[in-house]
Parts: structure tokens; C-alpha cells; sequence
């Protein structure tokens, strides 16, 4: 009976029930129903998830579920804002927590920065390079709108420079720039070709001074239109390409494979009036292993299966998303969505075929299930941007978080975790909202109020690796922030 | 059932009675004469057998009763209908009205005094006759109301000997049992009936069981029986006279019965009235036919009779009399005169001497009053009212001049006068935000054009240049300064996906140039330049029309020399005048020009293949102000400043002449499908014409606070139209025109965009629509083009 009115004095207690999908931090069955104060916030529970009669885990920092959504308030807020009563037992889904992506730095830039990759022992390119990547080799790479490339130390030094167009580089801008491996770039842009090159490094007599050089390999013709999105694949060493002419180019990276390019989309193939760019640099020029002319309007993006290399989904702005076979070049699937699509990641899941995350004009991120059993295409819809959503990247460590890129000024990091119901306006399926917005750091210092056309900040290009979520965009700039524990 | 076992009850009892029966039968009387008039009660207080035969058999059965056995005479309740020897209280029944007693239901004490105080009172009935209404029944001591009795036993009308074998002889009202009194033996009874009590009978009182014992009013009741007097000591043997025949007679005659009936009043007087029922039937109809007036107070008859005879005179035709029209003012009377008009006016009326010299100092026209009021000893004094004819005057031209105007109020709700739109919510897609800004032009952007394509956007601007943006990102890929000094007026892409061709028109130049910046592949870029120069290889290989001497040809193509060359500017045309409006033809191969200060050689229509220059219109009434093809066939809209003509281009002739009643059309745009018209106006009207319904508007709506200066459909199959005004917003319009004919088209306002700013009062200066999606692209004069999605 004390012991009750004690209880009182200090507050309503809620029971709450402890589950998680995470085998490492499984509680033991007896744990898991507890009685918590009613006023407890996130980092109260987490604090006692930590403890040691609970988990006995030094400091992991949880964030909790309920029904589906992050709980940001206390429990009792929480209960009343849901109409529930105090008595109700909760049961709290705890996941490692999301912490804030931090700033980090920028690199400045000539001009608009339209893409980034990222050369790390995790990324993609590093893995594919196997073991020539040499530890610390941390390399960040940008394409820009002036036509360059760069290749950046982790610690902000330009290391190499692509050469302009009247040596042997890209005569427009360039759109998308992906590392093949260590030693090999792949670039695409507005100059309808496809650039393979040849990256090499040199440390300097000095020591900690490292410079590099590139060096054009390849010059691959197809397309008949801009170059919006470059995919690579550094083990089969194929690439995809999504063009403005509504095609999808599938290459080869190597000059023995790639066959004879088209005469009639080279340069100079008309003797005509304009101004001649004449470069002083001969490259071998190539064709596409098959040019796929499937969309009716400008083709956005492309991505190979994260599982089968053979199998390609690309999105257009003709709202469909389709799936194509590469062997045979042939259209499997197609799928039609409401808008037109700007934007593609696969999402690697260990059980299933990926979940396809498409960005859209109408600043929704789609997740589309493109299997064809799936009953329900649309998955999911992560709705927050302002602006078209134009860069995707998915997470390094997990398969439920990716971050988006959007002409609104800001990158935002989704949690496919947290999930609620869409609101009669949303339409049908799952809605899901950022858990964290990036906005740009060169917004920060002006006063200049955020507006929907995110003028003069654009992001065009995003990735995401452990050594940080990069950002590049209207700014001139790649923007990095912390990316390691983000979603750990 | 009920009439036999009241026999055998009365066979039992009435030997018993008749033990005693020197007693008993005057008790019985005197009881009876108690109440005077009605045995009903007496009996029923008396003795249990007349109360059940009472509430069992009323009435005419009582009379059956008596003729099957007679000795029970004097037990039933109709004892005057014998009169078998029992004296004073027969004839004393008798002597008062006997018959009455029959009717029951009234009250009896009233009747004796029927005479002095009415039971009724008479009221008027519909007809004006005589009605009479009885007093309600209120029931006494003395009435023969049964409810009034005391703890009664309810056993009903059984015999009282299927009791005998128990201790009580019944039940009471409530339930209980009426026990049996303790009846003692022989002796007992005997030692009773030595010691009399005091009203003492030697009954027993068949109700409760006990012995039957009269009250002091009873025994006083004998008393006075048995010394010959009237039993009712109330009882007036002399009452003074009352001349019956002459004075209640009339009365009685008319309703003989009722007057002294106390029967309920009968059915028919809760029914309505038959004869009432005609009666009021003739007089509705009599109101109908009009032979009966409704009442009117004389005044307002008079009244009426004044208007009849008024003459009424339209002031404006003739002047003969006409009928009176129901939306006839009557003038408006003059205020009746006041003190001061008297010719004896009080003395504080009369002006002072101040007060004259003003009124006489102020000028007629200004004059509060236009007399001063006078005084005059007497009547007579008076002098003729000087000012007689002018005042008459004033007054006619008062009523001449003086406009009277009857005001209608409208009683509607007004939301009721909305038509049923739907919510735009349901028509969606449609752009609702800014999604990019296309940065770049000093001074205002003119012009807006997006390619064929859907990626690249062309704009033209004060500064000359004319730029080409990448769409989405708002990326300037190319650009080229056609003229340091004059704007770009427009830009237009040509209409076809094989060409990348793009014409722009400053001053009186229109230049056709490929915009080709890298994403142009070389074959695109080639097939571009071979359109814009095959025209130099007709030109030179004669079949041009001989142009006359002396006369000016309508325009001169050119190469515009090697440094646009280089930029991929090919072609320019000069016209006389500065050109504002171009407008493309679906194919590709024609355009027209309109430059709205060139008089006679405004609209041009231009022959890419041909390089040649046509002037169709000899002679136009009024400015042009822009012109376009029928997407469909083979038209062509010219507007002027408030027409827009069709004219067919085979047949060379006027087809059609809408006029929008706009003052000044800025532009107008034709729906794709080719039967709609959308017109702007400088005079902020947005107006929609079905083209086949009307040459007036079908819809006119004015949502903008300025000058509308450009309107344009969607191209590419989505049901929507946007505006462009000074007030630096675009209106987005959802405007579906149904396949079928009958249906009228739905347009509803979906979308207000704001963002570009007012400079020097020009806001947005053109528009333009994405070839697919709900996208629209703005020109604005603060130097930004703005993408909307």
C-alpha cells in the first residue's frame, strides 16, 4: 500500500513491452514487460535498454517505435495524443538509433557540382578493386558542370583534375561520374558520351603530398541526347547509362569488348558551321554493348540489380519504371507510376528481389516492389521533399535507410522503419517522413528564408559511404557529413 | 344470468324483511324518501341487492324487473311506476317532477330547483339560436353517484351464502376480507334486542355484516314520517305561485324536453354541423363570386375609390390617358403646410426683422424657404398668393424631372447562385509550386518557349539574348545576344521533334537559329540547318514571285552574318515593323508574324521552305494584335483589338467573327481539340468562347487585379489552361472539354501562382506549357523565368 501511494507521488507508470527485429540485442523473454514512468522520453528508455540489468550494452543509443512511428514525445504525451489511456500496455520497437548526420566540411567548386562518388574500403568501387585499394586511399570524387572532373583527399586537397575538352575531356557539362575501381573513373554527361579513364597516383618526393593523373581511356558514343545518369559495375565492368533521348545504354568499360561506334553521333561526322572542337587528344571511341531506345520520354536513371548483374530497372519521365532484361536487351516489366521519375536506387534486401526507391517530380520518393508476383507495386511513399528528387543513395550498413537528394536544398534520410498510413490527400499505401533533413551549409550563413526552388542550392548528386553522406550541388560545392553511425 | 340471481338473493332476503315488517317498511320508505327524487341512491345505501342490481341492469331493465315479480316493488329502483299504497312518498314523488327521473346522469338536487338556478345557461349557437350547455355533473352527498360509497363488498351479484362456511362474508375494495361479525346466540340477541341502541333495527347490514341501525337524520326522517309531515324538512309545501303557463311555457314549448332534461347532451352536438357546413358554403362562395366584400374602414375605401378614378398619363408618349400600369409610381406627395403657412402664424414663427434682410439678401435659387411666413389681422387681409404659377411650375417640373425608380430586392442566397464545381483537389495534376528559377537576363524575360522535347527551355529578354536553359535544373546551355539594343520580343520553337529549330524575333528581325549546345547530336544539328537552308537554294533557283517595281517586298531573308552564323543563328527576316507575336503552324513550315504597329502589313505569314513572305490581309479594321493556326484545320485567327476573325486559308474568305467584348485583347490561345478559344485582355478579362456555340463568350471571368497579358492551353492532353497578368501571378485553370457536344466544358480555377515580382507594373509576360506534363513555365519582368510542377 505504501509502496502504491509512492508510486503515485511520483507519477503514472506505463507498462511497456520491449521487442526488437535486431538478434544482437535481443532481451532475454523474462525482461522484456516493464513498468516505466509515464513521463520517460527516448533517451530515458534507451538509457535503461543500456543498463545493466536490461542489456548490459555499454552505450548504444536506441530509438523506439511505436505503432510504426518514432515516439519524439514522452510516453504520456504519446498515450494522450493517441487517446489512449495510462493503463495500456505499449510496445516499443527499439532500433539503434539514427544520429544526426553532422557536418563535416565542403569542398568548393568552379562551378555547379552535378555528381559524387566516394573510393573508400567500403564503398562499392573499393570492394571491386579489390586488393589494390590501398588502405587510407580514401578518394572523393565530383563531376561538374564545367566539364571536370576532380579527385579529392578525404582532407579536401584537389589530387587530380580531368583535362578540359580541348584535351581529351568532356565538352559539356558533366552529369554523372562513378569510380569503376582504384584506378579507373567512369564519366558521363550533356556531350552525349560516356568517358572511361585511367586514374593513377603518385605520392610526391615531399611525402604526404599526393597528386594524380587522368587519363582518358575510352570514349563511348550512343546516345543521342544528355547523359543524365551513369551505373557502374566494376566486376563484370559493364556500365548503364540513362540518356534525355529516352535510351538506355548498356556498356563495356574496356576497349576490346565495346564494338565500333555509331559514325553518325561522333563529332565532326557533319562537316557543319559550328564551332569545332578539335581536341589535341586521341581516344579510342566506342559504341554501347546495346543501345535500349524504351522510354518515351527523357530516361532518368538506371541501376543494375544489386544481386543480379544481368537484370537493369531504369525510370523515365514518361512515369514508368521498367525492368530489362540485359542479356537479350529486352523489356521484362514495365511499370507505370503516376509522375514523371527522375531518380533510382536499388535497396539490396538479403530475403527478396530489391525494393526500387524512384524519385519524382512531384517531390515524393516512391519505393516500388518490381517484382512482377508483388500485389502491390508501390510499396511506400516518402513524402518531405519541396522540390523534384533527383539523387539517391542507399545506406552502407543497412538495408531499411537511404538519403535523397532534391532540388529543394536539402538531403533528407529516410527510415523505411517508420511507417505510418497515408492521409486521404496522400492517396493509397504507407507514407513514410524524413528522420533527418541536411540542409546546405552555404544556406546556413545567409538569412535568406529556404524557399521551395531551393535557388542557387540545389542538390543535384548524393552519396552515401561510411566516411560520410556527400552532397553535391548548385552551391559549387560537395557537401560532407557525417555518415559513420548514422544508421549504424 | 345477472336478473336470476338477483331474484334468488331478493327471495332470501325479503322474508326477512318482511319479519319485521312494520318497521321495515317504513324504514325502507323513509329511507327512500330520503333523497326525494331518486331510489337509485337510497336503495343502493339501503341494500346491498339494489346496489348490484343497480350497477348491473340500469334503466329500462329495472322496469322488466318489476313486471316479473311484484313483490319486490318497493325494492326496485322505479318506484313511482307503482303506486301501490305507499303513501306520502309516492304522491311526494309524485308532486315533483316524477318523469325526469329517468334521465340520469344529472345532477338531481338541482332539480327541484330547476326553476331558480338553471343547471344550464344558454349560449348562441352557429345559427344565432339557443344553445344550451348544462353545468358539469358534480358529484355529492346526496347524488346517486355509487363511487362515493363507503368499504363495500365486492363479491358481486353471487349469494351471500356461498359465504356461509366462512369467516368472512367478502371482500372489500382493497382486497381485504369483510369479516364476519360475531354473531352470538339466541340469547345474546335477545338481551340486544331488551337494550335497544339508539336507531336500532333488528337488521343486519347486508354490506358489512353488522346490525342495521339508523342515524340520527334517519330516525328524525321517520319521525316525521310517522307524524304526517313532509319528510324533507327543507321542503316548501307553499311555494308562492308560479304561472306556469305564462311565464316558463314559451320555454317549454320550444324545447320541452330539454328544458328540463338532464339527459347528456347528444351526439350531435359534437358534430359539426351539416346545415353550418352549407350555410358557410354559401357564404365562401358568395366571397368567391365577389358578391360579399370583406370589410373595409371608409377611409380606405374612399382612398381606393380616388386611385380608380386617377387618369394616369405616360409622360413620354402622349398625351392620352393609359391604363394604369402595375409599376406606377404615384408622385411623391407634397408635406402638408405648417404653422408658418398660416396666415395667422404664432408670433415665433414670424421672422425678425435680421432674419427678413438675409432671406431677402440670399439669392432665390439658395433660399431655405421660399416664403416668409406673414401675419394678417384677418382672413380677408390675405392677398393672392403671389407666387402661384412658379410654384406650380416647380412642382410640374419636379415630377417631370425627378427620376423614380422602383427597387426590387432579390431575396437569393447568393452561394445558391454558385454553380456546383468540383474541388480542385480532383484535378490534379496541375503545377502548384516554383521549382525552378532560370537566372540569367538583365532586364525583363520577354518570352518563354519550351522545346518539343520537354528538356530544354528557350527565353528571350530585354537584353536582347536569347538563352536556352536545361529545364530541370535550370542550367543555361546556350545563348546567344541577337541585338545590343532592341528586346526580344519572342521566341518560338518550331513545332516537330526531327528539328531543333528556334525563332526569336527583336525589332523588326526574326531570327531562325539551331540552338545546337552539346546534348544536339551532329545528324539533329544537320538536319536542322539543311530545313532553314533549303529555302537559299529556292530562293536562288527562281520560281520566286516577281516582285513589282517599286513596290517593297513584304519582308527580306538574309544570313545574318558570320558571327551569329557561328553561333548557330542561320536565318534572319526582316520585316517593316517590330514584330510581337510568332506563331508556328502544327507542320513546321509556316509561321506568322505579327508586328501590331505595321498597319497594313501587320500579319505576315512566313514559308520556311520557300523563304518567302506572304501578307494576307489587305486591309484589317483595327490593330492586330496576334494571330494563330487552327490546330486542326486550315484556319487562321487574326485578333484585333476587340474582334478575333477566323479566316479559312484555302477558300480565302471570312469565316467567323467572335467578339469577346473585351476593350483590348492581349492575346488568345485555341484548345487543341480546336473548338475552344481562350482570349486575355488587357482589360484583366479572362474569357472562354465555344466556337461553335456563340460568338459571345461562353464564360468571362475576371480573378485578376491587372492586365492579362498572355493565355495558353496545355498541348499535351491534360485538361488545363494558365493566364499571366501584371499582378505577377498565373491563374492555372482546369479547363475539360467534354467529348461530347452537348455538355457544356467545366473550368475551374485550380491555382493562383505567386512568385514573380511587379516591376514598373508588368508582372508575368508569357507563359508556356511542358509538351507532356502539368508543368508551366513563366516569363516574368523582375528577370527570372520560373519553372512551375
Amino acid at each position: 500500500m505504501e509502496q502504491h501511494t509512492a508510486v503515485a507521488e511520483h507519477g503514472a507508470q506505463v507498462k511497456v513491452t520491449f521487442t526488437t527485429t535486431e538478434e544482437d540485442i535481443q532481451l532475454p523473454e523474462g525482461k522484456r514487460q516493464l513498468l516505466v514512468p509515464a513521463d520517460i522520453r527516448r533517451y530515458g528508455l534507451s538509457r535503461i535498454l543500456n543498463s545493466e540489468s536490461m542489456l548490459d550494452t555499454a552505450s548504444i543509443p536506441f530509438d523506439f517505435l511505436v505503432n510504426g512511428s518514432f515516439l519524439h514525445t514522452s510516453l504520456e504525451d504519446y498515450l494522450k495524443a493517441n487517446g489512449l489511456s495510462i493503463e495500456s500496455s505499449i510496445t516499443l520497437q527499439y532500433v539503434r538509433s539514427l544520429t544526426p548526420p553532422i557536418y563535416e566540411a565542403s569542398f568548393e567548386h568552379d562551378d555547379w557540382v552535378s555528381a559524387v562518388d566516394v573510393l573508400s574500403a567500403t564503398s562499392a568501387a573499393g570492394r571491386w578493386s579489390g586488393d589494390s585499394f590501398q588502405r587510407g586511399q580514401d578518394r572523393i570524387l565530383s563531376a561538374s558542370y564545367d566539364g571536370l572532373l576532380r579527385i579529392w583527399s578525404t582532407s579536401g586537397h584537389v589530387i587530380a583534375t580531368s583535362p578540359s575538352g580541348s584535351h581529351g575531356g568532356h565538352t559539356a557539362s558533366i552529369k554523372a561520374a562513378k569510380f569503376l575501381s582504384s584506378t579507373q573513373i567512369a564519366s558521363a554527361g550533356m556531350d552525349r558520351t560516356v568517358r572511361v579513364w585511367k586514374y593513377s597516383e603518385h605520392s610526391s618526393a615531399a611525402g604526404d603530398h599526393v597528386s594524380g593523373d587522368l587519363k582518358p581511356t575510352l570514349e563511348l558514343y550512343g546516345h543521342a541526347g544528355s547523359i543524365d545518369s551513369l551505373e557502374v559495375d566494376g566486376q563484370s565492368k559493364r556500365m548503364l547509362t540513362a540518356s534525355a533521348d529516352g535510351a538506355v545504354g548498356f556498356w563495356s568499360t574496356s576497349k576490346t569488348t565495346a564494338p565500333e561506334p555509331n559514325a553518325t553521333l561522333l563529332p565532326g561526322a557533319h562537316t557543319s558551321k559550328r564551332r569545332k572542337v578539335s581536341s589535341s587528344v586521341t581516344t579510342a571511341l566506342r559504341g554501347p554493348l546495346a543501345m535500349m531506345n524504351i522510354h518515351s520520354a527523357p530516361a532518368s536513371a538506371a541501376v543494375f540489380d544489386p544481386r543480379d548483374r544481368t537484370v537493369a530497372y531504369s525510370v523515365s519521365q514518361d512515369h514508368t519504371m521498367r525492368t530489362i532484361d540485359l542479356t537479350t536487351s529486352v523489356v521484362v516489366s514495365t511499370l507505370t507510376t503516376s509522375h514523371p521519375l527522375l531518380s533510382l536506387c536499388a535497396l539490396a534486401r538479403s530475403s527478396s528481389a530489391p525494393l526500387l526507391a524512384a524519385g519524382t517530380s512531384a517531390r515524393h520518393v516512391t519505393l516500388v516492389d518490381p517484382r512482377s508476383s508483388a500485389t502491390t507495386t508501390s510499396v511506400m511513399t516518402l513524402r518531405g521533399h519541396t522540390n523534384k528528387v533527383v539523387g539517391l543513395a542507399p545506406s552502407p550498413d543497412n538495408e531499411y535507410s537511404l538519403v535523397s537528394a532534391s532540388h529543394d536544398a536539402t538531403c533528407r534520410l529516410w527510415d523505411l522503419r517508420s511507417v505510418r498510413p497515408a492521409t486521404k490527400d496522400e492517396g493509397l499505401g504507407s507514407v513514410s517522413e524524413p528522420v533527418y533533413v541536411i540542409d546546405r551549409e552555404s544556406r546556413q550563413g545567409s538569412k535568406k528564408k529556404a524557399t521551395a526552388a531551393g535557388d542557387g542550392c540545389k542538390v543535384f548528386g548524393v552519396a552515401w559511404d561510411k566516411l560520410g553522406i556527400f552532397s553535391a550541388g548548385e552551391d559549387k560545392k560537395i557537401q560532407i557529413n557525417r555518415g559513420k553511425d548514422v544508421a549504424v | 344470468m345477472g336478473p336470476k340471481s338477483v331474484d334468488k338473493k331478493r327471495k332470501t332476503q325479503v322474508p326477512e324483511s318482511e319479519s319485521d315488517d312494520e318497521l321495515a317498511g317504513r324504514l325502507f320508505d323513509s329511507v327512500l324518501s330520503q333523497s326525494e327524487d331518486d331510489s337509485d341512491f337510497v336503495a343502493s345505501d339501503d341494500d346491498e341487492d339494489d346496489d348490484q342490481d343497480d350497477s348491473a341492469s340500469k334503466g329500462s331493465q329495472d322496469d322488466e324487473d318489476d313486471e316479473e315479480d311484484d313483490d319486490d316493488a318497493l325494492l326496485s329502483d322505479d318506484i313511482p311506476s307503482d303506486l301501490d299504497g305507499e303513501e306520502a312518498l309516492g304522491k311526494l314523488l309524485i308532486t315533483d317532477d316524477e318523469p325526469e327521473i329517468e334521465v340520469p346522469g344529472v345532477d338531481p338536487k338541482r332539480k327541484d330547483v330547476g326553476d331558480e338556478e338553471k343547471n344550464y345557461r344558454i349560449e348562441k349557437d352557429a345559427n344565432g339560436g339557443e344553445r344550451y350547455v348544462y353545468d358539469e355533473i358534480e358529484p355529492g352527498y346526496d347524488t346517486d353517484d355509487t363511487d362515493a360509497q363507503g368499504p363495500a363488498n365486492t363479491i358481486g351479484d353471487i349469494s351471500l351464502d356461498f359465504y356461509d362456511s366462512y369467516p368472512h362474508i367478502g371482500y372489500d375494495i382493497n382486497g381485504k376480507r369483510i369479516m364476519r361479525p360475531a354473531s352470538g346466540d339466541a340469547l345474546q340477541n335477545l338481551l340486544d334486542s331488551i337494550e335497544v341502541p339508539k336507531g336500532w333495527t333488528g337488521l343486519t347490514d347486508i354490506n358489512t355484516g353488522n346490525p342495521l341501525n339508523l342515524t340520527d337524520e334517519e330516525l328524525e326522517l321517520v319521525r316525521r314520517v310517522q307524524m304526517g309531515l313532509i319528510p324533507n324538512e327543507l321542503h316548501d309545501p307553499y311555494p308562492n305561485t308560479v304561472e306556469y303557463f305564462t311565464s316558463i311555457e314559451e320555454k317549454m314549448r320550444k324545447t320541452p324536453l330539454q328544458a328540463l332534461s338532464s339527459a347528456p347532451e347528444p351526439k350531435r352536438r359534437f358534430l359539426p354541423s351539416k346545415n353550418e357546413a352549407t350555410q358557410v358554403m354559401k357564404l365562401v362562395r358568395a366571397i368567391r363570386e365577389g358578391r360579399i366584400l370583406p370589410y373595409k374602414p371608409p377611409e380606405e375605401g374612399e382612398r381606393e375609390a380616388e386611385e380608380e378614378d386617377e387618369v394616369h398619363f405616360d409622360l413620354w408618349q402622349n398625351e392620352e390617358p393609359q391604363d394604369a400600369n402595375p409599376m406606377q409610381i404615384p408622385a411623391p406627395k407634397l408635406p402638408p403646410p405648417g404653422y408658418d403657412m398660416s396666415y395667422n402664424p404664432p408670433e415665433e414663427y414670424l421672422p425678425t426683422k435680421e432674419e427678413r434682410e438675409e432671406w431677402e439678401k440670399l439669392d432665390p435659387e439658395e433660399r431655405e424657404k421660399d416664403y416668409l411666413p406673414q401675419k394678417y389681422g384677418a382672413l380677408r387681409k390675405v392677398p393672392a398668393w403671389s407666387e402661384m404659377v412658379k410654384e406650380r411650375f416647380e412642382r410640374c417640373m419636379d415630377l417631370y424631372l425627378a427620376p423614380r425608380i422602383r427597387k426590387n430586392r432579390l431575396n437569393i442566397d447568393p452561394n445558391s447562385l454558385l454553380p456546383k464545381l468540383p474541388s480542385p483537389s480532383e484535378l490534379k495534376p496541375f503545377p502548384t509550386v516554383c521549382q525552378t528559377i532560370f537566372r540569367g537576363h538583365e532586364g525583363r524575360v520577354r518570352s518563354v518557349s519550351v522545346d518539343p522535347s520537354g528538356t530544354a527551355l528557350a527565353t528571350g529578354g530585354d537584353d536582347g539574348a536569347v538563352r536556352v536553359w536545361e529545364l530541370l535544373t535550370g542550367r543555361q546551355v546556350w545563348s546567344v545576344k541577337l541585338s545590343s539594343d532592341e528586346a526580344v520580343n519572342t521566341v518560338r520553337w518550331r513545332p516537330s521533334k526531327d528539328s531543333f529549330i528556334l525563332a526569336a524575333a527583336a525589332g523588326e528581325d526574326i531570327f531562325l537559329m539551331v540552338p545546337s549546345h552539346a546534348t544536339v547530336t551532329p545528324s539533329l544539328d544537320q538536319a536542322s540547318r539543311d530545313i532553314l537552308a533549303a529555302g537559299f537554294g529556292y530562293a536562288t533557283h527562281g520560281q520566286q514571285q516577281p516582285v513589282a517595281v517599286g513596290k517593297e517586298p513584304a519582308a527580306k531573308w538574309a544570313r545574318p552574318g558570320t558571327k551569329l552564323e557561328d553561333e548557330g543563328v542561320l536565318i534572319r527576316v526582316t520585316v517593316r515593323s517590330t514584330v510581337k507575336v510568332i506563331h508556328w503552324h502544327k507542320r513546321g513550315d509556316h509561321f506568322a508574324t505579327v508586328s501590331p504597329s505595321g498597319q497594313r502589313s501587320s500579319v505576315a505569314i512566313h514559308t520556311l521552305s520557300k523563304h518567302m513572305t506572304q501578307i494576307p490581309f489587305r486591309k484589317l479594321s483595327g490593330l492586330a494584335q496576334t494571330a494563330a493556326f487552327h490546330p486542326l484545320r486550315p484556319l487562321f485567327f487574326v485578333a484585333t483589338q476587340r474582334t478575333i476573325r477566323c479566316y479559312d486559308l484555302q477558300k480565302l474568305e471570312l469565316v467567323k467573327a467572335v467578339q469577346p467584348g473585351a476593350k483590348w485583347i492581349s492575346s488568345f490561345d485555341i484548345h487543341p481539340s480546336g473548338d475552344n478559344l481562350i482570349v486575355g485582355s488587357y482589360d484583366k478579362r479572362l474569357l472562354w468562347h465555344d466556337l461553335d456555340l456563340s460568338n459571345r463568350p461562353y464564360k468571362t471571368m475576371r480573378f485578376h487585379s491587372e492586365a492579362i497579358r498572355m493565355v495558353r492551353f496545355h498541348r499535351g492532353g491534360l485538361p488545363l489552361f494558365a493566364d499571366a497578368s501584371d499582378d505577377g501571378t498565373l491563374q492555372i485553370f482546369h479547363g475539360k472539354v467534354p467529348n461530347d457536344q452537348l455538355e457544356n466544358p467545366t473550368i475551374v480555377p485550380v491555382k493562383m501562382l505567386k512568385g514573380h515580382k511587379v516591376v514598373n507594373k508588368l508582372g508575368v509576360l508569357d507563359i508556356d506549357w511542358h509538351p507532356r506534363e502539368p508543368w508551366c513555365v513563366s516569363a516574368g519582368a523582375d528577370g527570372t523565368a520560373r519553372l512551375w510542377m
